[in-house]
Order: C-alpha cells, then structure tokens, then sequence
C-alpha cells in the first residue's frame, strides 16, 4: 500500500481535515520530542514543547508553500519551539546533563547496544554533546538523526545550505574537542 | 526504523576523529516519548477541533462576520412573533410555539440531509459536521452518515463521517457497519479514522477485531504498529 506523503496530509489538514494531523504526529512525534529532548534536557519540557509544535503545525498548516519538504518545515516550527521555550525557561536553557530518571531510563532501554559499543565512549560522547551551545547541538542532531541533504537541513534551520554546511563543520571540531577534554580528564568522566 | 538506518548526512571531514565521533553518535541512545504525550496531543486536537466546529457553527448562523446584521434582524422579526404569541388571548401559545420549534427542526434535519448529498465536496463536509449531533436520535440521519463514511468519493468527508459515527459505534447496526468498513477500507486516512474511533469508543470484540486486522498486516504499516502498541501486544 502506498503511504499517503506527509505534504498531501498537511495540505488537507490546511483544508479543515484535522484528523490528518493525527497521522503526521504518529510520524513525527519520536524524532521530533528526541531532538527536543536533546535541546532542552529536560523530559517535561521536551513533552510541552512537543504538544506546541503539533498545535503550531495545525495553526500554520496554510502557510505551508512546499518549497520544501514538510518534514524540515515542521523541524524548522520544532526549532523555533524549542528555542522560545528555553529563552522563557532559562534554567533550562543552561546545558545541564540529563537528570539522574532520564540518564537512567536511556540505559535501561539501550543497555545491550551500550555494552556492545563500548559504555563509557557513549557516555563521553553524551557529556561533549551537552556542552556544546545550542546552534551547535541541533545542527549534529538533526544531521546526524533526521536529515539526508544539507539542503533539507538548511531549510529545518531556516538558513543556506552553506551556512548549514559551515555550521556542521564548526559543531563537529568543537565535538571533537569536548570529546578530547572529558577524556583527557578521567575526573570528569 | 532503527536508529541506525535513521537519514544521515553524508559528513566527511579530513580529520579522522571527527569521522570516527560522526560514526559513535549512531549509538546515542534514543528516548522513547511518554504515553501520555499521545493523549495530551489528541485531547489537545480534539478540543481545536471542537472549536473550529462551534466557530463554524456561529458563521453559518450569522452570529460572526458580515452577515451579523441578518441575525440582527430576524432575531427581531422573531421577538416580535413571540410578543404577538405571548400578548394574544389564544390559549394554544405555547402550541404554537411547540409546533414552531418542530418546524425549524425539521427544517434543519432537510437542511443537513441535502448537504449531505450535494455535489460538493465542502458542503457535504458541512454536512457531516451538522449532521454529529443529531445522528444519534435519527435513524435516517446515521444512516446518511453511514453512507457519507462507506461511499463518498472524498477521503476527508469519509474520514470526517466516521468520526462523526464514533460514539455509536455501541449500536449494533452502525457498529457493524463501520467495522465491515474498516475490514475493507483502502485509504490510509478512512483506516486511521476508523482505527481511531475503534480504539476511543469499540468495545472488547471491536478491540479483538481490529488487532487481528492488525496482526493480519491488513492496516497501514504506521497504524498496525500503533493499533500493536495501543493494545499491548508487541514493544516497539
């Protein structure tokens, strides 16, 4: 059977047919409450912000001119989400590790694959994550996670695909140097 | 889709700790949202729904927009029908109102069931919409409805038709109806409305009927994992 594409959904949802909506969250819904959830670091939040994003979708759905694909529109609405919510929560904001619940749920849920690859590279490659600024974790995010072409990227951040491309570059080096930081210093492991 | 199999930028970098770091963050590990995080979201669309409805509800009586004015002015026309009724001697007023108040019912009910059958699609839609409340008391209504949610051309006046049916999914005859509908439905958006209203409002036998569909892979592959999910029977 043919899946109905995620721009034709969107553009009844614009015509008044609201029940396609709930066909994009089921979708979407994952990808976009991980990525929110890696921006703010917080499981609350990243459910709020996830509701609001949907809620946005439905507000906007006419706006949408398939210039480019629903998915980096509804990442670029995800985006903007996340980045109010953090100005309006700044405790939030701060790059805090993942509280203890959370730190202890991802292990339960990956616990054979963690050990398989090698626990304590993820965890410092969890750690250097978190430290990097925000512009820096989305774009490795959303690259790494979401997006094949830097031009779908580019549209998620509302930015050239260049840009996109210069930002990845950055996020990356100073991945790598976070990464080398926490390993260099077994007191911050 | 697993994490790994997840689009993945093509990111190529000279220095091989980069790549080597590019490659590990496939292994991050992946949150699974919360349950209530899909309640939130449909309680959250059910009540903008809802509000669409009444906003459309009060343009099509006249009590938003431009045509306020008409609204205005038959408001008046029947004040005045009333101070004539309540002023007169006649003792059969309150008949008269009584038989008023049928007229306009009825009218109404003719009103929905030619929406239901015009030409276009917007209009049945309307129709549709109209026609929710009162398809419980009216035989003839839910089976317009019925028909509106097995026939119609458009998937949007189908899927809204099936919505509209869900609360009778208890009466043995629309129940049957709808679920030989799901048994048979093609499109995604008829299967999802229907998987929908069977997981809010079916009861046991419903609930057993549409997990063999599900387990029989006869829905869309989104909806057999959600319809799986919902009813416990396989971890994502």
């Amino acid at each position: 059977m043919q899946a109905v594409s995620d721009e034709q959904l969107i553009e009844w949802v614009a015509k008044g047919d609201s029940s396609c909506l709930g066909t994009l969250f089921e979708r979407h819904h994952r990808g976009v409450y991980r990525f929110c959830l890696q921006m703010t670091r917080n499981p609350e939040s990243a459910e709020d912000v996830v509701q609001e994003v949907f809620m946005n979708v439905l507000r906007k759905a006419r706006t949408f001119r398939h210039e480019g694909t629903f998915k980096s529109w509804l990442y670029n609405i995800a985006r903007n989400a996340t980045l109010g919510y953090m100005r309006k929560n700044k405790r939030h904001a701060q790059m805090a590790p993942l509280d203890d619940h959370t730190e202890a749920t991802l292990v339960d849920h990956h616990s054979a694959e963690r050990a398989a690859a090698g626990a304590q590279k993820i965890n410092l490659l969890e750690k250097a994550l978190a430290r990097l600024p925000e512009h820096f974790r989305e774009v490795i995010w959303l690259g790494r996670f979401e997006f094949a072409t830097f031009e779908e990227l580019a549209q998620a951040l509302g930015c050239k695909t260049g840009t996109a491309r210069v930002r990845m570059h950055r996020a990356m080096q100073q991945l790598n140097v976070a990464y080398a930081q926490l390993n260099g210093d077994p007191s911050d492991v | 889709m697993s994490e790994r199999n997840k689009p993945s930028l093509p990111f190529e970098s000279s220095e091989p700790a980069e790549q080597a770091l590019w490659q590990a963050l496939a292994d991050l590990p992946q949150a699974e949202p919360p349950a209530r995080l899909r309640r939130g979201f449909y309680d959250e669309l059910e009540k903008a729904d809802s509000r669409n409805l009444s906003a459309r509800i009060r343009a099509w009586l006249g009590l938003s927009g431009k045509a306020g004015w008409v609204t205005a002015a038959a408001c008046l026309l029947v004040g005045f029908a009333v101070a004539r009724i309540g002023v007169a001697p006649d003792t059969s007023a309150s008949d008269r109102l009584a038989a008023l108040e049928q007229n306009i019912a009825q009218l109404n009910r003719e009103l929905v069931l030619d929406r239901l059958q015009d030409d276009d699609p917007g209009t049945r839609l309307l129709g549709v919409y109209d026609a929710g409340g009162l398809a419980q008391h009216d035989d003839v209504i839910a089976q317009a409805l019925l028909v509106r949610a097995s026939q119609d051309s458009s998937k949007s006046v189908r899927s809204a038709a099936i919505d509209a049916l869900g609360p009778q999914l208890g009466s043995a005859k629309v129940g049957d109806e709808l679920m030989s509908l799901l048994e048979n439905a093609e499109s995604p958006i008829v299967q999802l409305a229907l998987t929908d209203m069977v997981l809010r409002n079916g009861n046991r036998q419903q609930l057993d009927e549409l997990l063999r569909l599900a387990n029989e892979n006869r829905l869309h592959p989104d909806l057999v994992r959600h319809v799986k999910k919902s009813l416990g029977s396989e971890t994502i």
